[in-house]
């Protein structure tokens, strides 16, 4: 069971709001680690980091957005792009029967020895997004539509909340109908309802997030999410689970958002990114575009998000490249420099780190960026749009948000027959979850 | 639909008897002539095929992942 985005301190040290009550105890006899998330700590890639059990760099994959060299437009990855077989795919081939539900990314579905409903990526309940393909008729007629995201970034909360609710009911009918119904010798299921409750109700939850506050409402959202889930688990495991290996997993972890960063507006102020128009005729949170950009003058640009990517305009490599190549070595370092040397508001010293992907991946394949950037050890979350008053945003750009990633997630592993050694075990690397799933499963 | 809309055609009896045996079994189609429509709308449909992303899904997939603020 993969729960997006829980942190160790919510499964294993009871800062739950109450929420956990069984699945605490199987946690309590669990072999439990604190999961090291990969470069970068993001859904996409870091569950298939897990059930691939190589690097992004080797996948290929560094965020939901890659750009092909010399375009300044996007593509969104999909699991068409994931080339190295993954865990059920090694076990369909090897006979075992596979329930799939919700990992990113998995749509387009690809065919499995069993069944598979893909993720939130889809982009829609009329796309075929189970395998068999008929698959999606029967779990329509037990629960509706299949719901596979909400639009959570809204001041409106109770809205949130309501469709939060909704969405996860919606999963828990589904998979615990696949579970009884189907036979499986692996069953995966990613729920990314928990990381949207983090996300909009984490000040309201976490006492020691800076705007912290209590609401008599929100303030139980996710502690309800997770309550839900627990006892959901709870009946599953006395009817179907109690002979399984369970494990609890999760992809990073999450903490409080400080606040927002703007890497562009910094990247035009140090005179790496030169700007068309003037800073004041430029709308608070423009998306930064091709046009808006003087190319013959731009050194670099980045990309927001939990963390951030930049690209040197290298010449020979981008459309309008001005970067001499024998100068590409010495204007990533000073760029890096120049970076590492952000600091807060009010002057404060950041813990920023900023690397190549050469450094981070044995092997680095696709698109990569040519610096990943990461703000005070996540806390300030990089914006890429421009027209900003101040390079400092007390909020996400893209809307509300309360919580960025963390590095640290969950691996609990519990199993009935005690062959696993209960109690704390250290740290584990998300990228060596394969292969002690495949220990568990083949022996 | 009008019942002039539709047409008949002639499957194998035997695979008709698994297609109906499959159908109260799985609980997702009401009719074999249900299943057929589906499975034949699911093999023309006018996407490249079900394996892969067409660039009008990529396009609907970028707009929500924005408005989800992951881009």
């Amino acid at each position: 069971m993969g729960l997006d985005s829980l942190p160790p301190k919510v499964l294993y040290q009871g800062f739950d709001g109450g929420g956990f009550s069984f699945l605490k105890n199987i946690v309590e006899e669990s072999a439990r680690y604190v999961l090291r998330s990969c470069h970068p700590p993001i859904t996409i890639p870091a569950w298939l980091v897990m059930f691939s059990g190589v690097s992004p760099g080797e996948l290929g994959i560094y965020g939901f957005r890659h750009r092909k060299p010399g375009f300044f437009d996007y593509y969104i990855v999909n699991s068409s792009y994931v080339k190295v077989p993954t865990l059920w795919e090694e076990a369909s081939r090897r006979g075992l029967r596979i329930g799939l539900y919700g990992v990113p990314p998995t749509y387009p579905p690809k065919p499995v020895n069993g069944v598979l409903v893909t993720d939130f990526t889809t982009p829609g309940p009329d796309k075929p997004y189970t395998f068999p393909p008929w698959l999606r008729r029967e779990l329509e007629r037990i629960s509706g539509f299949t719901i596979f995201d909400i639009v959570y970034r809204s001041e409106d909360k109770e809205r949130v909340a309501r469709d939060l609710f909704r969405m996860l009911e919606n999963h828990l009918v589904q998979v615990e109908y696949l579970a009884k119904r189907r036979r499986w010798d692996l069953f995966i299921y990613v729920e990314i309802a928990v990381d949207r409750a983090h996300h909009a109700f984490w000040r309201y939850f976490d006492k020691e997030h800076p705007r912290y506050e209590y609401h008599p409402v929100y303030s139980n959202v996710i502690p309800e999410v997770y309550r839900r889930l627990d006892r959901w688990f709870e009946r599953l495991f006395k009817e179907v689970l109690k002979n399984s290996i369970v494990v609890v997993a999760s992809d990073h972890g999450v903490k409080a958002m400080k606040g927002a960063f703007t890497i562009n507006q910094w990247l035009a102020e140090q005179g790496y990114l030169k700007l068309r128009a003037e800073k004041d005729k430029v709308k608070p949170g423009t998306e930064l575009r091709e046009d808006m950009v003087d190319w013959s003058s731009t050194i670099a640009w980045g990309w927001g998000g939990y963390y951030s990517r930049i690209f040197i305009n290298l010449k020979g490599r981008e459309k309008h490249g001005v970067v001499e190549p024998k100068y590409y070595e010495d204007t990533v370092e000073q760029l890096r420099r120049d970076i590492m040397k952000i600091r807060g508001p009010c002057g404060e010293q950041w813990r920023n780190a900023v690397y190549r992907p050469d450094e981070l991946y044995p092997v680095v394949r696709g698109d990569a960026p040519d610096l990943m950037v990461y703000l005070d050890d996540l806390s300030w979350r990089p914006a890429g749009t421009i027209g900003w008053p101040s390079n400092y945003l007390s909020e996400n750009d893209r809307g509300p948000d309360d919580a960025v990633h963390d590095w640290y997630g969950v691996f609990a592993v519990y199993d009935p027959e005690g062959t696993v050694e209960k109690g704390d075990r250290g740290l584990i690397e998300i990228s060596y979850v394969r292969k002690l799933l495949e220990e568990l499963l083949y022996g | 639909m009008r019942m002039s809309d539709k047409v008949q055609i002639s499957i194998a009896r035997e695979l008709y008897e698994k297609a109906k045996r499959f159908v109260e079994e799985q609980g997702g189609f009401s009719s074999v002539e249900e299943l057929v429509e589906f499975l034949l709308r699911e093999v023309l449909s006018e996407e490249e095929s079900s394996y892969t992303m067409s660039k009008e899904d990529e396009e609907k997939v970028k707009e929500r992942l924005r408005a989800l603020g992951y881009i």
